[in-house]
């Protein structure tokens, strides 16, 4: 029998705010362990929540962002589970009421049909400690960092609208895309600022039906999300077809030995709405106010990109995918750099040099306006593409412009026919064989000759017009 | 060793001379945090847990100028009255004690401290820093032996604070004068109110009533069919709560811990287990029970709740105040059930439920303790009407 899987994801996000959701501790995980604390976070007695309103704002912000339905009224509840990681017994979540309904994101699949995979809703909570297993030693020892304790999250829940792991990644990817552009986090999975849990179950394609689904945890990248979700699909539809019942329970994905296992569960308890935070009223005054500090997001920018500088549709989401490369680009033409030299030289040149120095796009020392200079002196062939290469490093070191550096260290091109042509003669006695190839019309030669010539120049030599001049000599000689 | 006070302050002397309670002697419970002292609530959840700050009602009281002489010997977070002296404090050294009321337990032992007790409307007294069991219920109750110590208290205690976002943040309503004697006073009596009450307390009531409608008050009755479900939906309610939020008092990090478990996972869950007494477990098993086995039965009595304090907001304009009687003596004992536990509440349980403010009138004389309910957030002139009612009473003597 042919099974297709039914997935749907929750995905928390960690809140990139100043300070965590219910006091005013630093928002730092990666601190020296149990420094951002305070009686509130520690869940001491007596202890108060305060909702942080920066908080609350960027929550409501991403939500905006996913073309999600801001609720009028929202409360926090407490969510009951007894672990280590949260000595209160509770977490605040939002069970009941959350932040928002609705959403979704359009992602192409694999067939290249567009799918759009709705959000159920999006809710705030607290997050818990961390725990930290110090294995080595005679005696193995579990320690708690309540750094983590409180810090702001929201979740993500979509609807069970996946089908295969590729849909689910192409969301993640799209998500991850359009939070960011919020920004309201960095949304890693490495660094854990985006956690994601897949619920998948199996049905026999063609059906409708919705069966008991098994929860996945524990990637830590898109790729594994991908891989957990395939590995639990096949497992599932192996043990259907051997007459197994699939049990709900909780799985960690092994990202070494690529397999899903069961783990214990956690005692987990119907939420309870909870007196200590007031709910949250939001006025259409204050949502709209909201709305207008949404930046232009991923699918709108690719649309407007296309549209103003008749860039593929392929071009436009590779800028559009982060908001500062995009940015890049049009500070680019906005200098007069035509649209292809700058798509060129954002993707393929300051893209990859921005990364090998672990710098920001945005942050570069290399601004467009400065790349603009030496795209400006290409573009007039005062210097060619080799010498324009060497620039932007040179761009990249100093804070001189492009014109002082061709300037003071020879890069601009040689495209005086006089001083070609003696090289050219040069290369031609140098290079006999050569030359009767390309008599005898071995087409390869010709470029054999230029690269002579440019040579001879040390790279500065103008290649257009060294073809030029190496088309009319071997006519008249 | 003190009968009266498990833990007395050895520096009680006021640091601020010209404050507005300067001189007021006032006596605290385990369940309000003082910095450094023994906040451990009378559970062993919490043994030798000092807490790390003042709660905001301490902070106020020191700034405000009063004298903090000790922790009064309560029962288990403060729950019910057994094996409590709380009252006890206003009768020998103190002017006024804060007691944590979470269904009455100001208001009764005021009465059976013959003194006044009252609980402020919900979001009147900030919460930080008390240790208590039902959030939704729990207020910080103020007791003395007069309405005008209590006026000067509550000047002192409520308003907005920073620290806990549940506090009413716009200004109170403006109240309607106060009539200049009872002619002008009407009280509304729900009949249901006085059913099934021990004789002499539902006698005592009547005597009250019947004297100060000798004085010229004008008595209304209110019947309220639905009076039974305050013990309900506090039953249900406020166990859940409880049985949901208890588990913040680890017995792990504070509190006793008791020793043989496997692993951590094991030990968090024994020492919960392990740290409440039997009548605060039986609550929160009974908690339990609805929030995991019946979770429908506790929506609906969530529901019950809204509609209750919905019927009580409509009776409120048609009097000043509601009069409901009030027990004055709890049974002996250091322990009791749970039922045992709650039957002096059953008249004070409709405060709790509402959020309304209530205030305990002492016994005086053949007049029994009387309770009156205001309308929310109008606690200073429940505290006016209170000390006119209560001389009212005195003079019939």
């Amino acid at each position: 029998m042919d099974f297709e899987a039914v997935i749907g994801l929750e995905i928390h996000v960690e809140l990139n705010c100043a300070t965590k959701l219910f006091c005013d501790c630093p928002n730092r995980p990666g601190d020296e362990p149990n420094a951002n604390t305070c009686p509130t976070c520690l869940w001491m007695p007596g202890a108060a929540p305060r909702l942080s309103q920066a908080a609350l704002e960027k929550a409501a912000l991403l939500c905006l962002g996913l073309g999600a339905e801001l609720q009028p009224l929202s409360a926090f509840d407490q969510k009951v589970y007894y672990y280590p990681d949260l000595p209160k017994g509770y977490q605040l979540s939002q069970a009941h009421l959350p932040l928002s309904r609705g959403g979704s994101i359009t992602v192409t699949n694999e067939q290249g049909e567009a799918r759009t995979l709705r959000i159920h809703h999006i809710h705030m909570e607290e997050d818990v400690a961390k725990l930290v297993h110090e294995l080595e030693g005679r005696q193995p020892i579990s320690l708690v960092d309540f750094n983590r304790a409180g810090a702001p999250l929201v979740e993500i829940v979509t609807e069970p609208d996946f089908r295969t792991p590729y849909e689910a990644m192409e969301f993640l990817k799209a998500l991850r895309t359009q939070v960011r552009y919020v920004g309201a986090s960095e949304c890693s999975m490495e660094n854990g600022t985006m956690r994601v849990d897949a619920n998948i179950s199996v049905r026999p394609r063609g059906t409708d039906q919705m069966n008991t689904k098994v929860e996945v945890k524990n990637m830590n990248s898109v790729r594994h999300v991908g891989d957990a979700i395939a590995f639990e699909t096949a497992r599932q539809s192996a043990a259907v077809q051997t007459g197994e019942t699939v049990v709900q329970h909780t799985r960690l994905w092994d990202p070494d030995k690529k397999v899903t296992l069961p783990m214990r569960a956690k005692f987990e308890g119907p939420c309870v709405p909870d007196p200590s935070v007031p709910a949250i009223e939001l006025t259409p005054a204050w949502i709209e106010s909201l709305r207008a500090r949404l930046p232009e997001m991923p699918t709108a920018k690719a649309e407007r990109l296309v549209k103003e500088h008749g860039i593929s549709a392929e071009d436009a989401a590779f800028l559009s995918a982060d908001t500062d490369v995009a940015d890049y680009f049009e500070a680019l033409t906005a200098q007069g750099v035509t649209t292809k030299m700058a798509l060129h030289w954002t993707a393929t040149q300051v893209l990859p040099a921005v990364r090998e120095r672990g710098q920001e796009i945005s942050a570069c020392s290399v601004t467009p306006e400065r790349l603009a200079g030496l795209l400006t002196l290409l573009a007039r062939d005062e210097i060619n593409a080799n010498a324009a290469r060497d620039v932007l490093v040179a761009l990249f070191e100093s804070d001189a412009s492009a014109e002082t550096i061709v300037n003071e260290r020879g890069f601009r091109q040689i495209s005086d026919t006089g001083e070609l042509g003696a090289l050219i003669d040069l290369v031609l006695v140098a290079e006999p064989a050569a030359l009767a190839d390309v008599r005898n019309g071995v087409g390869k030669a010709m470029g054999f000759l230029i690269g002579q010539v440019m040579q001879a120049s040390q790279g500065k030599a103008n290649p257009k017009l060294i073809k030029e001049l190496l088309a009319k000599k071997l006519k008249t000689s | 060793m003190s009968p009266i006070y498990r833990f007395e302050n050895p520096d009680p002397a006021s640091a601020l001379p010209d404050g507005p309670l300067h001189g007021m002697r006032v006596a605290l419970q385990s369940t309000v945090s003082v910095a450094g002292w023994p906040t451990d609530a009378d559970s062993a959840a919490l043994a030798d847990f000092t807490a790390l700050e003042d709660a905001t009602v301490v902070q106020r009281l020191r700034q405000a100028g009063a004298a903090l002489t000790g922790l009064t010997r309560a029962s288990e977070f403060g729950f019910g009255l057994h094996g409590s002296q709380v009252g006890e404090a206003v009768r020998s050294d103190a002017d006024a004690e804060l007691v944590l009321d979470m269904m009455g337990e100001c208001r009764v032992a005021a009465a059976r401290a013959g003194a006044f007790g009252l609980l402020p409307s919900v979001g009147l007294v900030s919460r930080l820093g008390l240790i208590g069991l039902i959030p939704s219920m729990e207020r910080c109750g103020l007791l003395a032996r007069s309405c005008d110590t209590l006026s000067a208290l509550l000047a002192a205690l409520a308003g907005p604070d920073g620290r806990d976002l549940t506090l009413e943040e716009a200004p109170l309503p403006s109240l309607a004068p106060l009539p200049k004697d009872g002619r002008g006073v009407t009280l509304g009596v729900i009949p249901q109110a006085l059913e099934g009450l021990p004789a002499a307390q539902a006698e005592g009531f009547r005597a009250a009533i019947d004297r100060l409608t000798a004085a010229g008050v004008t008595v209304r009755e209110l019947p309220l069919p639905e009076y039974n479900l305050f013990d309900l939906v506090h039953a249900i309610v406020g166990a859940v709560e409880a049985s949901s939020c208890a588990g913040r008092y680890d017995s792990v990090r504070y509190g006793h811990r008791p020793p043989g478990a496997k692993d951590w996972n094991e030990m968090y869950l024994s020492a919960r287990g392990a740290a409440f007494g039997t009548c605060v477990k039986s609550f929160l098993v009974q908690g339990a029970f609805f929030q995991f086995e019946r979770y429908a039965a506790y929506e609906n009595a969530c529901r019950i709740r809204a509609r209750l304090v919905a019927t009580v907001q409509q009776l409120m304009p048609q009097v000043d105040a509601l009069a409901l009687p009030l027990a004055d003596r709890v049974p002996e004992g250091a322990t009791a059930t749970l039922a045992e536990t709650r039957a002096p509440f059953a008249s004070t349980l409709l405060a709790s439920v509402t959020g309304q403010p209530a205030l305990a009138l002492p016994a005086a004389g053949a007049y029994g303790a009387l309770q009156l309910v205001g309308s929310r957030l109008g606690d200073a002139r429940l505290l006016a009407l209170g000390g006119m009612l209560a001389a009212l009473c005195r003079e019939g003597k």
